[in-house]
């Protein structure tokens, strides 16, 4: 038994150890692409390799693990882990400055979490189920795409198709609670439909392509704003009200992700706002309300919530109003919300630490 | 006379009511309900030897089933004396739908 825990245990710090990594340097790539950081001779290397890799790092290497870990959890199946191991190991490799092998190692991952997802839908075939398939499978063209060297207008679409419509799965999951009946799957199964559309035809034709993405981007956050169940959970108290708050904060920032990604396409300077009101506003702000029941689950430490919490979560959505907004006229404003946009995330992972060693100490 | 119990119940009528109290503190933060009023729990049997409750989820791709369990059997320990060991059972058939939910379940979610 002990080894197995130590296997077990083994297993986990490693992938911690390989998302930390992959989180740290999709942030200084970040922070090197906003200006932020100028790499100087010895840093250099891996930092032009971050920031041309961000957004392999924060969506494949960070959020594409951590997604992998959820799903093996949930299955109960260690094998699932391979998707995650794959995606965490390419993240360090390019960091390490061998970008084929990230790219080989991502579509080993998604081909593996497209089966764990299988494994999801043979348990239970339900239109959230078949959404979270359709998701992998989302991840595993943007993964061909990348590895068969296409540009970022190509790539990113199903990239962020992956991410979201994952999480748009777990609502309409959620959404059950509401009882809405089967006309809110058939307008949520639209509007991923026209994200999925405006994400093929980026490759092909961009104004067109980027149009359709934006109005499915906004589709979704209609969705979201009008069936979610955080509508009734804000009036909830504790965990449960910051979760939903976080959620309906995230709701807002893809509605605008949504017009801007529409913008951008018609030729509007509009692409920070449209990658990152959709990547921090609408996902980080959705990974900060779950963190505090995911961690628990994955690296079984327990959490103690407070009020807390709040404060990164405040940091988090002021920081990307001033990058955005008045940051869009003035780049080192820009750079400014850029670099509170990493503290608020730095201070996430305080808070959590911090809340952890609270749960430790009240169960001694 | 039988307690009324929001789910099948067999067992010594003594630990009906602190067994439903227990489960009754396990709340899905997510959906701010706890799992009794959800409609999660599909029975509990007490025999000598063992407390089995059979208790399904939502979501076959939930990844805080164990933090549930968990927490049942963290609930159910301190319903003393004399429960038997705890075992707790996760059943996907019948798939739970919202019919299952509480009326206070119901009415929080705006039915």
């Amino acid at each position: 038994m002990s080894a197995r825990v130590s296997v077990r245990t083994a297993l986990r710090v490693l992938v911690l150890l390989l998302v930390a990594s992959a989180l740290l340097g999709g942030i200084g790539g970040g922070l090197t692409r906003a200006g932020v950081f100028v790499p100087h001779t010895a840093d250099a290397e891996w930092l032009g390799r971050a920031a041309l890799g961000h957004a392999a790092l924060m969506m494949c290497g960070f959020l594409g693990t951590v997604i992998g870990v959820e799903r093996a959890v949930a299955i109960r199946r260690r094998a699932a882990l391979l998707a995650p191991l794959s995606s965490a190991a390419g993240a360090v490799c390019l960091l390490l400055g061998h970008p084929a092998w990230n790219s080989w190692l991502l579509v080993v991952a998604a081909a593996a979490f497209a089966a764990a997802s299988l494994v999801v839908v043979r348990r239970q075939r339900e239109a959230h189920t078949l959404l979270l398939l359709v998701a992998a499978l989302a991840w595993g063209v943007g993964n061909l795409l990348f590895a068969a060297g296409r540009e970022s207008g190509a790539v990113l679409p199903w990239w962020f198709a992956f991410l979201v419509v994952t999480i748009a799965a777990e609502r309409l999951e959620m959404a059950r609670l509401m009882h809405r009946g089967a006309a809110t799957r058939v307008l949520m199964v639209a509007a991923v439909c026209t994200l999925l559309a405006g994400a093929a035809l980026s490759a092909a034709t961009p104004p067109g392509g980027g149009l359709l993405y934006g109005a499915g981007l906004i589709l979704l956050a209609a969705w979201l704003g009008l069936f979610d169940i955080a509508r009734r959970t804000v009036f909830a108290h504790g965990l449960s009200r910051y979760m939903a708050l976080c959620l309906l904060g995230g709701y807002a920032w893809l509605a605008i992700a949504g017009v801007a990604w529409g913008a951008t396409a018609l030729g509007w300077p509009a692409r920070d706002a449209a990658l990152h009101a959709l990547g921090l506003g609408f996902i980080v702000s959705m990974v900060m309300g779950h963190a505090p029941v995911i961690l628990p689950a994955v690296t079984h430490v327990k959490l103690r919530f407070s009020g807390w919490f709040y404060v990164p979560l405040a940091a988090l959505h002021l920081s990307l109003v001033l990058r955005l907004g008045p940051g869009a006229f003035d780049p080192p404003l820009r750079a400014l919300g850029a670099a509170l946009n990493a503290m608020a995330i730095a201070l996430f992972a305080i808070t959590v630490a911090w809340a952890a060693r609270r749960a430790a100490s009240a169960q001694r | 006379m039988q307690t009324h119990s929001p789910f099948p119940y067999e067992g010594p009528e003594a630990l009906h009511p602190p067994i439903v109290a227990a489960l009754a503190r396990v709340v899905d933060p997510e959906v701010a309900l706890n799992i009794v009023d959800v409609g999660l729990i599909y029975g509990v049997t007490v025999t000598d030897d063992r407390c089995r409750v059979y208790l399904t989820m939502t979501s076959a791709a939930c990844p805080v089933t164990d933090v549930i369990i968990e927490e049942v059997w963290d609930e159910l320990e301190r319903v003393t004396p004399g429960l038997p060991p705890i075992e707790v059972e996760l059943v996907w058939e019948p798939p739970w739908t919202p019919e299952r939910m509480s009326e206070k379940a119901r009415k929080f979610m705006g039915w």
